[in-house]
């Protein structure tokens, strides 16, 4: 059975057939809340509210692109407005920081020329620091970059999502790539 | 002759090399890390890398960043969301969230203004099967013309 063929059957009352559309996508959906939340308990919270809101606003899908394509864009927005919400706890956390009560002031790492770039043990300070650059990519560029990374997309696929060009997706995925090795290596000469 | 222009080139090949500066290396580092450079360029940045500590640490940096990432893709939704995303569907019931097919969305109030425009008809139609007021309330034109001040009194005709 086809989504679309899912879509009416569920438009027509059999509610219990858009189970099969959350199984068959509820992992895409939460790679991309991971990739913007970094959050285990966060991402699955968000996933289910993309999932109910996507029910809620069935009607409005016209098929012009797949559903999953639909579900990408709405995830993508409901992962952005969360961010953006929880900005304000950001700046709880860094005002805790400053005052040196919170974990985010750990000096950051830079690996030695003498371990092995294939075997580096990834430390929970490395998570840290990986997910503040790329918090600190402007929207645009994070989206491209979360959907390329973490959902494994093409350019296509996410020019399609993203509503742009397929030369605008490569030029933001350049720029997202030069801003996070700059970032990056701003921690390394830190330490 | 031939050997010798040989070892200029290599010689060449060798000056070229070592002229490989950090700005390139980090703007090709994607490229080679995708396997996308040809074999003089890729070779290029391969000893770049092993002579510049800055861009083999960014380059270390960038595979732990890749190893980030792929640790957090590696994690695996709740299982037992779907059923709870279906009893949220199921919570919906009665709030009127719930999804319309867009044929009864937009014919449910056409309908209703129909027939609502089609009972203030049909009030006024049968208003007006009843006749005009007007008309039964006419005074022939005999009693209109009697004055009343010419009557006798009906006084008179009792003490009669």
């Amino acid at each position: 059975m086809t989504d679309s063929e899912i879509i009416k059957l569920v438009l027509r009352g059999e509610k219990e057939k858009f189970r099969m559309l959350v199984e068959q996508n509820q992992q895409m959906v939460f790679r991309t809340c991971m990739g913007f939340l970094h959050n285990k308990d966060d991402a699955d919270d968000l996933t289910q509210d993309i999932f109910i809101q996507a029910y809620q606003s069935l009607s409005r899908f016209k098929g012009e692109a797949a559903f999953s394509t639909w579900l990408y864009r709405i995830a993508v927005n409901a992962s952005l407005n969360k961010v953006r919400k929880s900005s304000k706890n950001l700046i709880l956390q860094r005002i805790d920081a400053f005052f040196g009560t919170g974990k985010s002031g750990e000096a950051p790492f830079l690996p030695s020329d003498a371990e092995d770039p294939e075997n580096i043990l990834i430390r929970q300070e490395h998570v840290e620091w990986v997910r503040r650059a790329l918090d600190s990519l402007p929207d645009n560029q994070r989206t491209a970059i979360v959907l390329s990374k973490y959902d494994d997309l093409s350019q296509k696929e996410i020019a399609e999502i993203m509503k742009t060009s397929q030369g605008a997706v490569e030029a933001l995925l350049q720029r997202a790539k030069k801003n996070l090795r700059e970032k990056l290596s701003a921690h390394g000469k830190n330490k | 002759m031939k050997i010798t222009a040989g070892k200029n080139q290599v010689l060449f090949l060798t000056i070229k090399i070592t002229k490989m500066n950090c700005q390139l290396c980090q703007k090709e580092l994607d490229a080679w890390r995708d396997g996308k450079l040809p074999g003089e360029r890729k070779i290029q940045v391969e000893l770049h890398l092993k002579e510049c500590e800055t861009c083999s640490g960014i380059y270390r940096l960038q595979l732990i960043a890749d190893k980030v990432i792929d640790r957090e893709k590696e994690l695996q939704a709740d299982p037992f969301r779907v059923t709870r995303i279906m009893a949220g569907i199921d919570n919906l019931e009665g709030s009127g969230n719930e999804p319309a097919n867009p044929f009864i969305k937009v014919l449910k109030p056409v309908l209703v203004t129909a027939s609502m425009a089609a009972a203030i008809f049909f009030g006024i139609l049968l208003g007006n099967l009843s006749g005009p007021v007007t008309d039964r309330n006419t005074i022939p034109v005999e009693l209109a013309l009697i004055d009343d001040a010419s009557i006798e009194s009906v006084n008179i005709l009792l003490n009669e």
